[in-house]
């Protein structure tokens, strides 16, 4: 009994002993930084998990953990963690929900770890969306325009000679491919995005989303204008069957598989088409004119939480991510436009035709504008196009309506 | 039912009587007290918070900004999409309970039935179950793709259609779709507490009421339906409040579209929550709903009430 005890009490001390020096060992050695991916294709989790080896290896004390979430999830994750506490150090958003965030004093003003030198490698527009009130607090860590995607086999058989410059002849190359038994022009109308298919339309029409005083203006002549034209698109047949069962994916596969001669979309098709329909003849064109020339960008930031307890740590994992090394090999991988001047002068990018017609629609490009209610807005113009596009309602109408709706959560 | 006889007190004894009494009295409540308190953690604390977070003013990553009384309910109440999500939950309940009882009680005779292969064919129609609805609701998306969907391609084979239909493209089909997908999956559970039920009634009533020159019309329109009767209302009250709650069909096949045709409350609750950002409204809305399923719940539980004299 008392040799069992004595054992035991010998065992603890060891036990306790053990368990300072490891908790001496930890405290000198590692500091974790968390880190919130956004899965962007297959390649993003082993692009992240390769630079945060490297990175370790050249800061040995400080560990990363990522982690790689999907779009569709993404911000309900950060949603849970952030209301129970548990969020990562640093995250990747949608740049549109940056607002929210800095709204509810979650993310970290980066401008007190940003000297001259870093912000002189971005390329200033891409700079700007992440900055709210005068201050930065997302970083451009993708950036996409869009373009139109056409399959030049299909044209070729149709008798078609150039990509359309305008809608006048999308419709006319359309009917001329709906004649030769394809679907003309693939037309979105499911899911995330909906109303951005639109806004290519209403932009080159002269229309804009949301005007200058932060209201709604999309309800406008030209946004009349636009939807009636889509409308007539869909009515004349001229699109895919069913456009309201369509997201921008199904979209996509339709055009790999050969089967839709145009489409809108961004850079990131060009790097799917290479691996899964590399036989695929297509060229890139500007999206159709009408007023106007007119794209849709787009970036995603990386944000620093508030909460974090590393942030010495995570920024310097910022600052290594944002290096032309790490960059070149994450825009190159993922198929988007370079958002630093180093990525921008690699060869990869000067010679990269299909790509400079991304970057040459930037100087017209519309960014989704900070504003709150941008999701609500969002969600009224998606739900009226739709009703327009399964017949339900006329184009001025519902225009009207969504915007009614759309104020109401606008600015609030 | 009688649980008074098990706290009765025995007679007392000696001096001790009183003590032994009290703490006779004081066990039963001591014994339930862990799962009580067990309850409480488990619903009582989100139902707190939930009725906190409906009465608050709340940011999207769930920051409480201020109380703002019942406004959440009442601008839920004025969006005209939730008075039809309202509209829509009940079609969709009353569609796919009703289609699922319908169905599910010819399936359970034929089951009941003595025949070759029996065991088999039980297997085939419970094997809905052990498949997840999101599993089942993406396959079946597939099936009725318009384009290269199984159903389309079936339907042509037959002379039946013309052309492709694009099912989830329109309301009007889409909605039927996923109540044809609701009842399909509902199914296997209806079928299991009607086949318990058959089970129960003894075989010698059929065999008397034969005698006495009863058709198999009046055997089942007297006999069973009767004696089934208990097990399909629970089949109804149960379903309905599955049904009631269901998100993955609807979510994954349409998410609520094309222009919100779809929506039934839940996924319109959790399109307000995670993905227009308005936790404090969704609360609102999961306490509307969450009236409307104890009206049916308190159903149920007369309803085992009256049962149990019989």
């Amino acid at each position: 009994m008392t040799i069992g005890r004595k054992a035991f009490l010998r065992g603890a001390t060891l036990a306790l002993a053990l368990c300072g020096a490891t908790a001496l060992v930890s405290a000198a050695r590692a500091e974790t930084v968390r880190v919130t991916g956004a899965y962007y294709s297959d390649k993003t989790g082993p692009y992240l998990e390769k630079m945060a080896a490297e990175f370790h290896k050249l800061n040995p004390t400080i560990d990363i953990k990522i982690e790689v979430v999907n779009w569709d999830n993404l911000l309900q994750k950060l949603q849970t963690d952030i209301s129970g506490g548990t969020n990562a150090d640093i995250s990747i958003i949608g740049t549109r929900w940056l607002l929210d965030f800095v709204k509810d004093d979650q993310a970290e003003a980066l401008d007190g770890y940003m000297d001259a030198a870093f912000k002189d490698r971005f390329i200033g527009a891409f700079l700007a969306p992440g900055q709210i009130g005068g201050k930065t607090y997302g970083l451009p860590i993708a950036a996409s325009a869009r373009a139109l995607y056409y399959n030049k086999d299909l044209f070729a058989k149709a008798g078609i000679a150039a990509p359309p410059a305008t809608w006048d002849d999308v419709a006319a190359d359309a009917a001329k491919l709906k004649a030769s038994g394809v679907a003309g022009f693939g037309l979105q109308g499911k899911a995330i995005e909906t109303d951005v298919y639109w806004y290519y339309a209403l932009w080159t029409y002269g229309g804009d989303v949301v005007g200058a005083d932060g209201k709604a203006a999309f309800a406008s002549d030209a946004g009349v204008k636009a939807l009636t034209m889509y409308k007539s698109l869909i009515d004349k047949g001229l699109t895919e069957d069913g456009v309201t069962n369509y997201t921008r994916e199904d979209l996509q596969n339709l055009f790999k598989q050969g089967r839709v001669g145009m489409v809108i979309t961004a850079p990131f098709l060009i790097n799917q088409i290479a691996t899964e329909a590399p036989k695929l003849n297509y060229g890139i064109a500007p999206v159709p004119k009408e007023a106007q020339s007119a794209t849709y960008a787009v970036t995603d930031s990386v944000v620093l939480f508030k909460n974090s307890k590393v942030k010495a740590a995570a920024w310097k994992f910022l600052d290594f991510l944002f290096t032309p090394g790490p960059r070149i090999e994450f825009t190159k991988g993922e198929g988007f436009l370079p958002t630093t001047k180093g990525e921008a002068t690699d060869s990869y990018f000067v010679s990269n035709e299909r790509l400079q017609t991304f970057v040459n629609l930037l100087p017209s490009a519309h960014f989704a504008p900070t504003v709150t209610g941008w999701e609500d807005t969002a969600k009224a113009v998606s739900d009226a196009v739709q009703s327009v596009y399964v017949g339900k309602a006329e184009p001025a109408a519902a225009l009207k309506a969504a915007a009614a709706k759309a104020d109401e959560a606008l600015g609030k | 039912m009688n649980d008074a006889s098990v706290v009765r007190p025995l007679p007392a004894r000696e001096g001790a009587g009183g003590r032994r009494r009290r703490s006779r009295a004081a066990a039963p409540l001591l014994l339930v007290l862990p799962s009580l308190a067990l309850a409480i953690a488990v619903i009582g604390y989100p139902f707190y918070e939930i009725v906190r977070l409906s009465l608050s003013d709340v940011s999207r990553f769930g920051q409480v900004r201020g109380f703002v009384g019942l406004a959440n309910f009442s601008r839920a109440f004025a969006d005209p999409n939730f008075l039809a999500a309202l509209i829509r939950t009940l079609e969709w309940t009353v569609a796919v309970v009703g289609g699922t009882v319908l169905l599910a009680i010819p399936v359970a005779l034929i089951l009941r039935l003595d025949f070759y292969g029996r065991g088999l064919a039980r297997t085939i129609v419970m094997l809905p179950w052990a498949i997840s609805l999101s599993m089942a609701a993406i396959v079946w998306l597939w099936s009725f793709d318009g384009d290269h969907g199984m159903v389309n391609v079936t339907l042509q084979q037959l002379g039946l259609l013309g052309g492709n239909v694009q099912w989830m493209a329109r309301p009007e089909t889409a909605f039927p779709v996923e109540i044809a997908v609701g009842i399909l999956v509902s199914i296997p559970f209806c079928v299991t507490i009607l086949l318990g039920g058959l089970s129960s009634i003894p075989g010698d009533i059929y065999e008397a009421a034969a005698i006495d020159g009863a058709s198999r019309a009046q055997s089942f329109r007297h006999l069973t339906l009767p004696l089934l009767r208990p097990f399909i209302n629970i089949a109804i009250v149960l379903n309905v409040i599955y049904v009631f709650n269901s998100f993955p069909i609807i979510w994954v096949m349409t998410k609520g579209g094309p222009d919100n045709s779809t929506h039934i409350l839940v996924t319109y609750l959790y399109e307000q929550a995670f993905y227009l950002g308005r936790p404090g409204l969704a609360a609102a809305v999961s306490l509307a709903m969450l009236a409307i399923v104890f009206v049916f719940t308190m159903i149920y539980v007369r309803m085992q009430g009256r049962e149990e004299p019989a």
